[in-house]
């Protein structure tokens, strides 16, 4: 892309420009009952009217989305409310009250990853991880709405998650690996295991197998 | 020894006296099983999965702010910052916030609480070279952020709304926020050298300068004396300015403070320095080390902002006054303003070069601007020149000045690569415009002067007058440039088919070092279980990059097992053994070798068990394929059978541990050679970044995933720097920049595709031929795309941030 500005592109890089509602005051009198269909199980939550969903999520041990600006830009905090990623920073938590909401937690777990997690892991695409669970949410709502993204695509749709380990180069690789995980004409091994790396041509798995580097 | 190219009819080359030469021999007593071939690796140079990367992708990785649940009577709470850039606070009246339901305390810099003592924030070996000139709450405030009271309440809401009832008086004294102004004697003064201790050279803070220092090799003056008299010996002057950058640490600095149940103070915090930071606190809070513990969960990244301590002296106080465990957690607008940056730098360059391109000398200066405290003025400002200039250590005569100034801004801190990417702007766009007006080939200029493999570098002992000197022992340098050059496609780039568009590639060369050379210790404590697993102790600080997992590697290539059978522990004061932490580029080198060590102790009492077992000599015994096996006899034992032999055996019972520390004089630096190609439009100045490339020897990669990680998102922050605008400010010191969207971090959207290219050296003093990495990639950007711009459409951008109005502005003027 052209720079015809200074790049302190407030307008002009990939930050959406949609307005953000700002939550001011405080309640403490009226607590509420917000439920919600949890990673697939039927919750209810008791929240002050002033909370945003990650507020709600997280003080309920739900920590896998992260607090990264409370603005609603970085996407640290990225989950899914009712199929859509949504910054839950931002979201109030009274628009919840019957949606489903999905959450890093519900995606896979460490012995089963979602393809898209263990594409994550494979292809070294995280460093201190703070942005990764937003990334994977992310990601996995890219590829349900274009399961064969182009590279300009993946940038495009990532573009509202910062992440300031990686330069982002291995992300892509991973996502653009998750999509052929998910396409469908390859098995898909979902922990990540040998048959991903024997695709990738290199084994991270099996220490004592041959060179993978040179 | 002296590089073949280099300047060979120098008499002040003698310099380097033959004393130096041995104390500095290139030969380096290396153990013999320090350097593998690449069949011989089982463990390193692979591309291991990164040890917490399954709980990051499942979101079970426990950053600070995630153990807040831990703790039901948990108080959150907030900081109140100076709205003024310079003054008093003649009056706070917290009557109001006192008073609030849900408020359990409010502290001040009058509060019992609150220390009194001076300390440096800068997480620096003992004793710290920044000035102590810091309170934990402020009466007098030199910046708009300074900390003037801080609330623990139910939440943070409430703390907030707590916050804005506390009413401040202040009486406002004139700022200054441009280092130069603030040199003029008439300028407001920000500190009362009575009130401070530095011990930092040159400090005049009737002038606002905390550290003043210069250095000299060989004779300056006379070079360029000798250059006005000759012609063919050639003057370039150049200025070079940059802004100030923000770490972007993904997670906000947080802290969460209690008393264990021994009534010790017990932090767990996103720090770099867990030992610093415990040493410290004891100082300020005047208790024995021994009673407070600090705890390193998973660190949402570093990159300089957490070798700081920060927020931990308030979370401390606020936890003493509301007699409960308080979390302290920042917002991403005081990320912006009230932590640490990359301070703002003015450079000036003077050379003289022969018309072949031989180096005669060098003239530096820098003043930086370090806002309004000293944490790491001296140190970064030095580095400016102390890290660059070994790329040309043959020039003769070199001279460095450097001044760190206060202002009325922000405060500069650490940051990855610590004052090298002003440096290497400054150096690496000036070898461009002496090559320009030469006439030569850029990298053939470099090439003719260029350190090499067995140099005596002494120009990183510039600041020392070259008495600091060191071997230089591994150097890929020529093959980084090399392969840098075919990746980018620098002998054929294409015209794009509008005349109005000029495309070129541009090159800069980068150096930095591998710790802080005689300053630095690094611990480590391995023992094994039962089952041949092993458990790892560092005070390694992974904040991010995986130093959890290339400990593991190192470890596992000396036992012969596989890494996943090596458990590493996070850092923390009360477990791990001492560390100076994550920081300087630092980790693998030391702490690496300290674990290397520690592994070769615990593979002694392993073979010595195997020995019994086999009834074979020790000597004829190899560690290898979770076995140890006989060279002679072809008998193994597993290791897994010596790990029940030594705990449940029938004779002698003794777990396997071993244990080592490891110093070093020796700071071997890794050297690389940033490239970007770039096409610039001659009617509106606007460009586009095609690809940018490093090629970076830091030895041998322990993990090449991981070290391409660390190239990438340095590469990403050297681009950001070249680019992005940095910090503003109102003309009071008020900040404008105030998140991410002001700041225009890149995203995925325009970020350029970035290549990484690992050339392997070995360097005989890191473990298994290892050196640094974490830094060195984000100094090319800078110099490489304004050079790549110049050789486009001729013009040259000095000051950072390259943009399209300001090559636009040139291309006009020209």
């Amino acid at each position: 892309m052209w720079y015809s500005t200074n790049l302190a592109p407030r307008a002009q890089i990939g930050y959406s420009t949609g307005t953000y509602m700002v939550i001011v005051g405080h309640c403490h009198t009226m607590p509420m009952e917000i439920e919600m269909t949890l990673n697939g199980t039927e919750r209810t939550f008791e929240a002050e009217r002033s909370d945003s969903l990650l507020d709600v999520l997280r003080r309920n041990g739900y920590t896998g989305a992260k607090r990264g600006c409370d603005t609603g830009i970085c996407g640290f905090c990225t989950v899914t409310v009712d199929g859509e990623p949504e910054r839950s920073c931002i979201k109030p938590v009274a628009t919840i009250d019957g949606t489903a909401v999905e959450t890093i937690e519900g995606i896979g777990t460490q012995d089963d990853l979602h393809p898209i997690q263990a594409a994550f892991v494979d292809n070294a695409a995280l460093q201190c991880g703070f942005c990764i669970p937003g990334m994977i949410m992310q990601s996995r709502s890219l590829l349900a709405n274009n399961p064969d993204p182009t590279e300009a695509e993946i940038r495009e749709g990532l573009a509202g998650n910062l992440c300031r380990c990686t330069g982002y180069e291995k992300i892509i690789d991973a996502v653009q690996d998750a999509a052929e995980r998910m396409s469908g004409e390859q098995t898909v091994v979902t922990d990540g295991g040998d048959l991903t790396h024997e695709t990738a041509g290199c084994s991270s798995q099996d220490w004592s197998r041959g060179e993978c580097d040179e | 020894m002296s590089k073949p190219n280099g300047p060979q009819d120098d008499d002040s080359h003698q310099r380097l006296s033959s004393s130096a030469e041995a104390e500095h021999p290139l030969e380096w007593d290396e153990s013999p099983n320090n350097r593998k071939s690449k069949s011989e690796r089982q463990a390193i140079s692979r591309r291991e999965e990164k040890t917490d990367a399954r709980k990051i992708v499942t979101g079970e990785s426990k950053y600070t702010a995630d153990y807040a649940l831990h703790f039901p009577d948990l108080a959150e709470a907030s900081i109140l910052r100076s709205d003024i850039a310079h003054g008093y606070v003649t009056e706070i009246d917290t009557s109001d916030a006192d008073a609030m339901d849900g408020v359990y305390a409010v502290i001040t810099p009058d509060s019992d609480e609150v220390p009194d003592a001076m300390y440096t924030s800068a997480g620096q070996s003992y004793p710290e070279p920044s000035p102590w000139d810091l309170n934990v709450l402020r009466r007098k405030v030199r910046y708009v952020g300074d900390p003037i009271a801080a609330v623990a309440a139910t939440d943070t809401q409430t703390a907030n709304k707590a916050l804005r009832a506390i009413d401040v008086t202040y009486e406002e004294l004139d700022a200054v926020l441009d280092p130069e102004e603030a040199m003029e004697p008439d300028a407001p003064q920000i500190h009362d050298p009575d009130q401070v201790e530095n011990i930092q050279p040159g400090a005049d803070y009737e002038r606002n300068i905390e550290a003043h220092t210069e250095g000299e090799i060989g004779d300056v003056d006379t070079a360029f004396e000798e250059a006005a008299t000759r012609d063919d010996w050639f003057v370039t002057e150049t200025e070079w300015k940059t802004p100030y950058q923000s770490h972007c640490v993904p997670e906000p600095h947080t802290t969460i403070a209690h008393r264990d149940e021994d009534n010790r103070f017990h932090l767990i915090t996103s720090t770099q320095v867990p030992y610093h930071t415990r040493r410290q606190l004891a100082h300020l809070f005047d208790v024995p080390i021994r009673d407070i513990r600090v705890t390193k969960p998973r660190i949402g990244a570093g990159f300089g902002a957490k070798q700081s301590m920060l927020i931990e002296p308030i979370t401390v106080a606020l936890m003493l006054a509301a007699d409960r465990p308080v979390k302290l957690e920042t917002t991403r607008r005081e990320q912006f303003y009230a932590m640490r940056f990359r301070r703002s730098a003015r450079v000036q360059m003077r050379s003289v070069v022969t018309q072949d391109g031989a180096i005669k000398a060098f003239d530096m200066s820098a003043v930086t601007n370090a806002g309004a405290y000293g944490p790491h003025g001296l140190t970064v400002t030095s580095s400016i020149a102390t890290k660059p200039l070994p790329l040309y250590t043959h020039t003769p005569n070199i001279r460095f000045e450097m001044k760190a100034v206060h202002t009325n801004l922000p405060i500069g801190g650490a940051i990855r690569g610590y004052g090298a990417p002003q440096g290497h702007f400054a150096l690496e766009g000036h070898m461009d415009e002496v090559a320009n007006k030469l006439g030569l080939d850029p990298i053939v200029l470099r090439s003719r002067n260029l350190i090499g493999n067995g140099d005596l570098d002494t120009a990183s002992g510039v600041t020392t007058d070259g008495e600091h000197v060191r071997r230089i022992r591994s150097c890929g340098i020529n093959d980084c440039i090399e392969r840098g050059k075919a990746a980018i496609g620098w002998e054929d780039v294409k015209q794009p088919e509008e005349d109005h568009l000029h495309r070129a590639c541009g090159v800069a060369l980068t150096a930095q070092k591998s710790g802080v050379a005689g300053d630095e210790l690094g611990a480590a404590h391995i023992r094994m279980n039962e089952d041949g697993s092993f458990i790892l102790q560092t005070g390694a600080v992974d904040i991010g990059p995986g130093a959890d997992t290339a400990m593991a590697q190192i470890a596992a290539e000396v036992l012969g097992v596989p890494p996943e059978d090596v458990l590493v522990q996070a850092s923390d004061t009360d477990i791990s053994p001492f560390d100076y932490g994550a920081y300087a580029s630092s980790t693998t080198y030391v702490t690496g070798s300290a674990v290397k060590k520690a592994a070769e102790d615990a593979r002694a009492q392993l073979l010595e068990f195997a020995s019994q077992m086999l009834d074979e000599p020790v000597e004829n015994l190899q560690a290898r394929d979770g076995a140890v096996r006989s060279t002679q006899t072809g008998d193994s034992v597993t290791i897994e059978d010596i790990g029940y032999e030594s705990i449940y055996g029938d004779n002698v019972r003794a777990q396997v541990m071993g244990q080592a520390s490891h110093c070093t004089d020796e700071s071997p630096p890794p050297f690389g050679a940033q490239f970007a190609d770039v096409t610039v439009n001659e009617h509106t100045g606007e460009f586009e970044i095609h690809q940018l490339v490093f090629a970076v020897d830091c030895g041998v990669a322990i993990n090449p995933d991981l070290v391409e990680g660390q190239v990438e998102g340095a590469m990403h922050m050297s681009y950001e720097f070249a680019v992005s605008a940095g910090l503003s400010f109102e003309n009071d010191g008020t900040p404008e920049t105030l998140g991410f969207r002001d700041y225009g971090m890149p995203t995925t959207a325009d970020q350029p595709p970035l290549e990484s290219i690992l050339v392997e050296t070995h360097e005989p003093t890191g473990p298994f031929g290892a050196k640094s990495v974490a830094e060195i990639p984000v100094n090319g950007v800078p110099p490489a795309l304004s050079n790549a711009i110049h050789s486009a459409v001729g013009v040259r951008i000095t000051d950072l941030p390259i943009t399209a109005e300001k090559i636009r502005a040139k291309l006009d003027t020209d």
